[in-house]
């Protein structure tokens, strides 16, 4: 069915790498503190360092989460809900991330027609594999990919 | 000087039962297109036209875009009302985000509002230094449905010289 499940069961992203430029970029319009736009102010600040906004890291995730989904036969329609985001770690500049998916096994409905509401546990990791945030959402998934399944 | 900013409050001066209107905005359908394009694209927030057939029946913002926005709103206030977040050495930092739910599309054209209420200060210490605030933080439309919901924990800075009380 699909190559890239792990032994365990996860589905894997590619990385991708958060210029010092995206940073700015995102948080210049949306989350202008300075610890996400200006080096030295950052240094002075609870994080240390110039890093990413965590709306930012999640808007990426989904991101990420939508093209690996697709990429294993499960069409990603929308986000539907997120019942738990944990950031634990700042990315900061010339970090990467990626995402290790695990579907849950329980399907629901969906309020977006056309669709299946699938479960997922979703850890976002920098590039040495450590884990800076953490999300549990529901997202809609074409119903057709369910038909597509069958034999 | 009388009165009572909020940046010039601790952790320990902030009610529970404390509310704010953040603002209104209002989507554009370019902002909605070249915020999807970044960020999360789907072609119900990216393709105006091939959106029209699609399960949406139109574009509509990306959910993240309408947390963006949430959390512009709140920087934006905090400027105005808090002396600002000049240096940046006081802002605490969002840890924990939960029960966060997209209910109804937001559309080009469509003016969002959004609300923000300290439900809870957990008992919780982080580095010393910090306390939890949560807050229970609405979004309503135009026509006074609820579009977005989320409790947030955000650090907020404890009253330093505080007697030695370790």
């Amino acid at each position: 069915m699909t190559t890239s499940f792990t032994p365990s069961g996860h589905l894997n992203s590619e990385p991708l790498t958060l210029d010092k430029n995206a940073i700015v970029a995102f948080a210049s319009r949306f989350d202008p503190q300075p610890y996400h736009l200006d080096s030295e102010a950052a240094e002075q600040s609870i994080f240390g360092g110039l890093c990413a906004s965590g709306w930012h890291i999640a808007a990426l995730a989904t991101r990420l989460v939508s093209e690996t989904l697709l990429q294993n036969g499960h069409p990603f329609v929308e986000m539907i809900s997120v019942s738990q985001l944990r950031w634990s770690q700042p990315i900061f500049v010339n970090e990467q991330i990626s995402v290790r998916i695990a579907l849950d096994a329980s399907l629901s409905e969906s309020p977006i027609p056309g669709t299946r509401a699938q479960s997922l546990q979703v850890d976002v990791c920098n590039g040495e594999g450590a884990e800076v945030a953490k999300m549990s959402a529901t997202v809609a998934i074409s119903a057709e990919s369910v038909l597509e399944a069958r034999p | 000087m009388s009165t009572l900013f909020l940046r010039d409050r601790w952790f320990e001066d902030l009610p529970v039962g404390e509310f704010h209107v953040f603002g209104s905005h209002t989507f554009s359908e370019l902002e909605i297109v070249e915020f999807a394009e970044a960020f999360d694209p789907r072609p119900q927030s990216t393709d105006p036209v091939q959106a029209r057939r699609n399960h949406r029946q139109g574009l509509v913002a990306s959910p993240w875009l309408i947390t963006a926005k949430w959390m512009r709103k709140m920087v934006d206030y905090m400027e105005v009302y808090a002396h600002g977040v000049n240096d940046g050495r006081r802002n605490g930092a969002g840890v924990a985000i939960n029960n966060l739910e997209w209910l109804e599309p937001v559309r080009p054209g469509h003016t969002v509002t959004y609300t923000y209420e300290i439900i809870a200060k957990p008992d919780r210490v982080i580095r010393e230094k910090w306390g939890l605030i949560r807050s229970r933080n609405e979004a309503f439309n135009q026509y006074s449905n609820k579009v977005m919901q989320f409790e947030i924990d955000i650090l907020a800075e404890r009253r330093p010289n505080r007697s030695n009380d370790i």
